[in-house]
């Protein structure tokens, strides 16, 4: 299951719950192309802090959606992955996008404004 | 704590969550850790994916079989499909290899399997199937262990 939120500064934030598994990814990868494509994506942040389990398919639909993205120039953040799955994001050479702190964080180093405050 | 099970379902991929499941349920006598858990959990549905989908194709009809045995400290499991079989074992375990990118498969399975079982092998034959076999160690339960 995904929550996906996209701010007015172009940074598209994807909270995941539940087990993302290949049936899982499959669901959620249309929904994401299509506001990937659509706007002016700057950045995906993908909130892993309620999700628990993710399989190879996860890092499938993570480097698809860099693919989308590379194009725009956008960055990719993956936040608060459990131990096993830290352990498939450095298999997979993607440690460096790997952060342990909250959305609002990265948002404040992106410039972003998700809720008027 | 001694069990054997056998768990045999039609390649849709609704069923990779079943396995996981099921699988769960079977190591829990052995009092895993939550790591253990997550890790055995991740081989499961790495390999049951393979079966569904690369195996068989989401065929709907076509069965995959879990085996597995325990004893008092590791699991030891076999996922079985009589499908499509693989070209060259060599190559399917190389990191990034994928026969589906246009499916986004990271091609990342195997590579996950190896690095989370004790012991992974695979057996093919083109036309006949894939036998992934692979066996897990926990950590055994001790006082100090569930003081933790």
């Amino acid at each position: 299951m995904a929550n996906i939120e996209m701010t007015d500064s172009g940074l598209l934030i994807v909270t995941l719950y539940g087990e993302l598994d290949n049936h899982e990814a499959n669901g959620i990868r249309t929904q994401l192309s299509s506001a990937i494509f659509s706007g002016q994506v700057r950045a995906v942040i993908w909130d892993l802090k309620n999700l628990g389990f993710m399989d190879s398919s996860g890092i499938g639909l993570i480097l698809g959606r860099m693919r989308d993205l590379a194009p725009f120039g956008g960055e990719t953040f993956i936040l608060n992955p459990s131990v096993t799955m830290e352990k498939i994001f450095s298999f997979s050479g993607l440690e460096k996008n790997v952060r342990h702190c909250t959305v609002e964080d990265v948002m404040r180093e992106m410039g972003g404004v998700l809720y008027e405050k | 704590m001694k069990n054997e099970m056998t768990l045999s379902f039609v390649a849709i991929e609704e069923n990779e969550a079943l396995a996981r499941m099921a699988m769960t349920c079977f190591i829990t006598p052995l009092d895993p850790t939550i790591e253990e858990i997550s890790e055995f959990k991740t081989i499961v549905s790495e390999a049951v994916t393979n079966a569904i989908i690369h195996g068989y194709n989401c065929d709907g009809k076509s069965l995959v079989t879990l085996h597995a045995t325990m004893d008092d400290e590791k699991v030891m499991m076999t996922v079985r499909d009589e499908g499509a079989g693989i070209q060259n074992i060599e190559q399917a375990m190389e990191p990034m290899y994928t026969t589906l990118p246009h499916m986004e498969r990271s091609g990342m399975g195997f590579t996950i399997m190896e690095s989370f079982s004790d012991h992974l092998s695979v057996q093919s034959t083109i036309g006949s199937g894939t036998v992934v076999k692979f066996e897990k160690r926990f950590s055994p339960v001790t006082e100090t262990s569930r003081m933790g």
